[in-house]
């Protein structure tokens, strides 16, 4: 037979069997390559879990840190002193105002005055300045012994010269007459420096503004008094006070070196218990007994300050009575209107700064030096503290509210302004764009995204800021709250500058939750004869609420976070904002909890409770990030119907 | 437009289709169509896919008009008697008498009720009582309104393919169009809910004019009373729909019928 022979085939039972492949150690390369990618996916859920760990081993310690702190604080007396301290605060508040008050009622009189003699010493500070190297050419000369007669003579001559070009280059305020011009002219030319005292137009100038200081302060004499007074009221209480701060902050280094001294003297005897080294050994041990302080008895020396509770009593009680006799006496008028509001401020404020220096005061027996301090506390203290103060010579606190405040209203106005801008852009450019406009709109938002945050603070401290002073000076803007405005760099700056990075992200996000919409939703409004307008309005915008409400979201979790455009314009100031001051408060000048870290973190001695806080700021922050982020997610999910 | 009194019984066709071609940017998708739809009479467009039905069928409520270089070339298409294609047509007004239903059903993601009462409320109907009527009555004619009538504010996407394409009926009708237009209606739909909208269509067709495009000929046995064969963009054949399927005139009809070609 000649056909040809059937193909061999393997048998069935090899078939079924899996055929032998190249192994890589052992193991197939499908399975090496899926865990390949497996992996990579997974280094950044391992990540997160690490910076997670790293953020709470570096912060957890700051509860207890602190608690030990303000153990210490309340252990020394200086809570204490500061029942009485912080109210007395006010004073100072209240007596500026009246400060203000009474340069403002005096300038009524003075100010002329005031200015031509202002006016005149700038004049003569001008021509000196103008002169300066040929007069100390002739200082020198004068001041060398033996005197060189000739060469005195013609650096005076020079100096003459000078004087006089430069005497012909001033411009003269209008207040000053012809006859006034000249003589200024005449004294301001013969300046020398061998004579000190005054040419007399200068005297005259001086004596006369003197004279009017001294009329208008018989005018106002009751303001000034009244000011006086209230300054000095202060005096005896401050002083003691201030002799029982000395004494807690003594006690306190005390305490605090006597803890550092014991800490380090266990380490010491801990390394020599587990030391081989007889010497070694030998030489921990000695150490460590050296490292003996005397120890703080501070029931003793509390009771030194505690002792004088009866005493500070009644030195508050005096000083509220004579703020009062102020208050009541404060004169109604002053010299201007804006002089009267502070004063009527101030005459108003009195009473209450009083009540709250009483009631301090009375808190002042129910003090226990020796009550615990919870963690609760300790929680509360940072959490609702209001006060964020460091490096500070009397007591460190560590206070979120203002940060946190300062973070909130930054981003709830940069979320104000960016949300309008990139959602109607968005709307435009999905539904009403032609292609071309498409092509230009896009690209340019998106290109916002690579300007460098520092690059847009730049921009913010120079340009933004001085805009948004110039544009509030406008007379015709004065009815918006806040205007004139103080600082150029605050907090509606910053939140402007954080509107604009948040535009790309919004605005695309937002692009494409409209672009998801399905078209059959468009179909069936026009087929039902709905103009552009109402199906943009009426299906697309609502169809894609839910995707644009993430955007918002998404795009307040990148303000919250950004540090570097709030570190460089929102001003720095660690202080709750004043509210008080109605919705004018977005132009105060802020911290952040982003830009607090930036600045402190590299200056903090690495494991005190300072650099512990920061930490915990930064898991506050971590914290608040991720719920922003679940709630993008959970509100993408609950209102996109036709995903499901 | 005659005013004889003995043509009043029966009135002129609602939409008159004259001569018209019909182009996609440079390639002609139409030739030369002439068809006429009778006051409330069900047409069926049918013809093999690509031949150019739901391109008419979007032809009389100008929904090409969205598609950039698509447009008429030659002819008209009168609705009631008017070029649609005039300058003076409110397009808004053309779609509020000519109304759509399309082959997938495309509820807006709202409740029921506000699915109903959208088209009154974009012609500007603002009284809640005129609104209640409407969405009853629209409810009520697509079959719907006894099993819906206690949940009008659920979300129309929770209900089922056919009740969501009956809702869409409801919804076409809600502005009380002259002329409903149905695209496929029913190739998504389960054999149940397709028996169900094909009742619906006799119930409609006593108060509307119906256009409908099928692919399944034997619905459009069931539903029709006229039909047009449509093949490569041309109108082969129209006729009632009964003479269509059992006695054809041209020889391409009765092979389509048949299936005996691609």
């Amino acid at each position: 037979m000649n056909s040809p022979p059937p193909p061999s085939r393997p048998p069935l039972r090899s078939v079924l069997l899996r055929s032998r492949k190249h192994t890589i150690l052992g193991v197939d390369p499908q399975k090496l390559i899926k865990y390949f990618f497996g992996s990579n996916a997974s280094v950044a859920i391992i990540v997160l879990v690490l910076i997670m760990v790293f953020l709470l081993r570096e912060g957890i310690d700051f509860l207890p840190t602190y608690q030990r702190e303000l153990q210490t604080y309340r252990r020394a007396g200086l809570e204490f002193c500061d029942i009485i301290d912080q109210p007395l605060q006010r004073n100072q508040a209240l007596s500026s105002s009246l400060r203000q008050a009474v340069s403002a009622s005096l300038e009524t009189l003075s100010k002329p005055a005031r200015d031509r003699r202002d006016a005149a010493f700038l004049l003569k500070r001008q021509v000196e300045d103008k002169t300066a190297r040929p007069r100390d050419s002739l200082t020198q000369a004068l001041e060398k012994t033996p005197p060189a007669p000739e060469q005195i003579e013609v650096m005076r001559h020079e100096l003459k010269a000078a004087s006089a070009s430069a005497v012909a280059a001033l411009s003269y305020p209008d207040f000053f007459s012809a006859a006034e011009r000249e003589q200024l002219q005449r004294e301001f030319a013969a300046l020398t420096p061998e004579v000190t005292d005054l040419p007399p137009l200068l005297q005259a100038l001086v004596a006369e503004f003197s004279t009017k200081d001294r009329e208008a302060r018989t005018k106002f004499a009751p303001l000034v008094q009244a000011q006086e007074e209230f300054e000095d009221a202060t005096e005896p209480l401050q002083e003691v006070v201030d002799e029982l701060k000395a004494k807690a902050l003594e006690t306190k280094e005390k305490a605090v070196e006597f803890e550092v001294l014991e800490t380090n003297r266990v380490r010491l005897l801990e390394a020599a218990a587990t030391e081989k080294d007889a010497t070694e050994k030998a030489s921990l041990t000695k150490e460590a007994r050296e490292s003996v302080s005397e120890s703080v008895n501070l029931e003793e020396r509390i009771k030194e300050i505690t002792g004088r509770t009866a005493e500070l009593r009644e030195q508050v009680e005096k000083y509220a009575v004579v703020i009062e006799k102020a208050a009541a006496v404060l004169p109604q008028d002053a010299g201007t209107g804006a002089a009267r509001t502070l004063v009527n401020e101030v005459r108003e404020g009195i009473p209450a700064h009083a009540r709250e220096m009483r009631a301090a005061a009375a808190t002042l027996e129910g003090w226990r030096w020796d009550k615990p301090v919870s963690i609760f506390s300790v929680i509360g203290a940072f959490f609702f503290g209001t006060q964020w103060i460091t490096n500070s010579s009397w007591q460190d606190f560590f206070g979120f509210v203002p940060l946190l405040t300062g973070s909130l209203v930054i981003a709830a106005i940069a979320i104000l302004i960016a949300t309008p801008v990139s959602v109607v852009a968005a709307i435009y450019t999905n539904q009403f764009a032609s292609e071309r406009e498409k092509e230009m709109i896009k690209p340019i938002i998106e290109f916002i995204q690579a300007i460098p945050s520092v690059v847009l603070g730049f921009i913010g401290i120079s340009l933004v800021g001085n805009l948004i002073k110039d544009v509030s000076e406008w007379s015709w803007l004065q009815w918006v709250p806040g205007f004139p405005i103080q600082e150029r760099l605050n907090m509606f700056n910053a939140g402007c500058l954080l509107a604009f990075m948040a535009v790309p992200t919004m605005f695309s996000l937002s692009e494409d939750a409209l672009n998801n919409v399905p078209r059959a939703y468009i179909d069936a409004s026009d087929a039902l004869g709905a103009t552009k307008l109402q199906t943009v309005f009426r299906v697309i915008v609502p169809a894609g609420i839910s995707g644009i409400l993430s955007a918002i979201l998404l795009g307040l979790g990148r303000v919250v976070g950004e540090t570097m455009v709030v570190l460089l314009v929102a001003g720095n100031r660690i202080a709750i904002p004043d509210f008080s001051a109605g919705p004018g408060v977005i132009f105060h000048p802020a911290h952040t909890l982003t830009g607090i870290i930036a600045q402190e973190l590299g200056e903090v001695s690495r494991g005190s409770s300072h650099w512990q806080a920061l930490f915990m700021v930064g898991i506050v922050l971590f914290a608040i990030s991720l719920l922003v982020n679940w709630c993008a997610r959970a509100v993408a999910r609950r209102f996109e119907p036709h995903k499901a | 437009m005659s005013a004889d009194p003995t043509v009043k019984t029966t009135p002129p066709p609602v939409v008159q289709v004259r001569d018209m071609d019909f182009c996609y940017g440079t390639s002609k998708a139409l030739f030369d169509i002439n068809l006429q739809v009778e006051y409330h009479r069900v047409t069926a467009l049918i013809g093999p896919s690509g031949c150019g039905k739901s391109t008419l069928l979007r032809c009389i409520n100008r929904m090409n008009d969205r598609v950039p270089s698509a447009r008429v070339t030659k002819g008209e298409v009168l609705v009631k008697g008017k070029n649609i294609h005039d300058a003076d047509v409110d397009l808004t007004q053309l779609r509020k008498q000519v109304g759509m239903v399309f082959q997938k059903s495309n509820p807006f993601p709202k409740s029921i009720y506000e699915n109903v009462a959208y088209g009154l409320r974009i012609h500007g109907e603002k009284n809640k009582n005129a609104l209640d009527e409407a969405v009853e009555r629209s409810l009520t004619h697509a079959a719907l309104w006894e099993e819906l009538k206690d949940r009008l504010q659920a979300n129309a996407l929770a209900l089922s393919g056919g009740q969501q394409q009956r809702l869409c009926i409801a919804r076409a009708i809600a502005t009380v169009p002259d002329v409903l237009l149905m695209d496929e209606p029913c190739s998504a739909l389960d054999p149940i809910s397709t028996l169900k909208i094909e009742e619906l269509m006799h119930q409609l067709a006593k108060e509307f004019t119906v256009v409908i495009v099928t692919h399944n000929m034997q619905q459009a046995v069931r539903v029709s009373d006229y039909t047009a064969f449509l093949h490569l963009g041309k109108l082969v054949e129209f006729a009632p729909t009964e003479e269509l399927f059992t006695n054809p005139r041209e020889k391409l009809t009765e092979a389509y019928l048949r299936g005996t070609f691609s």
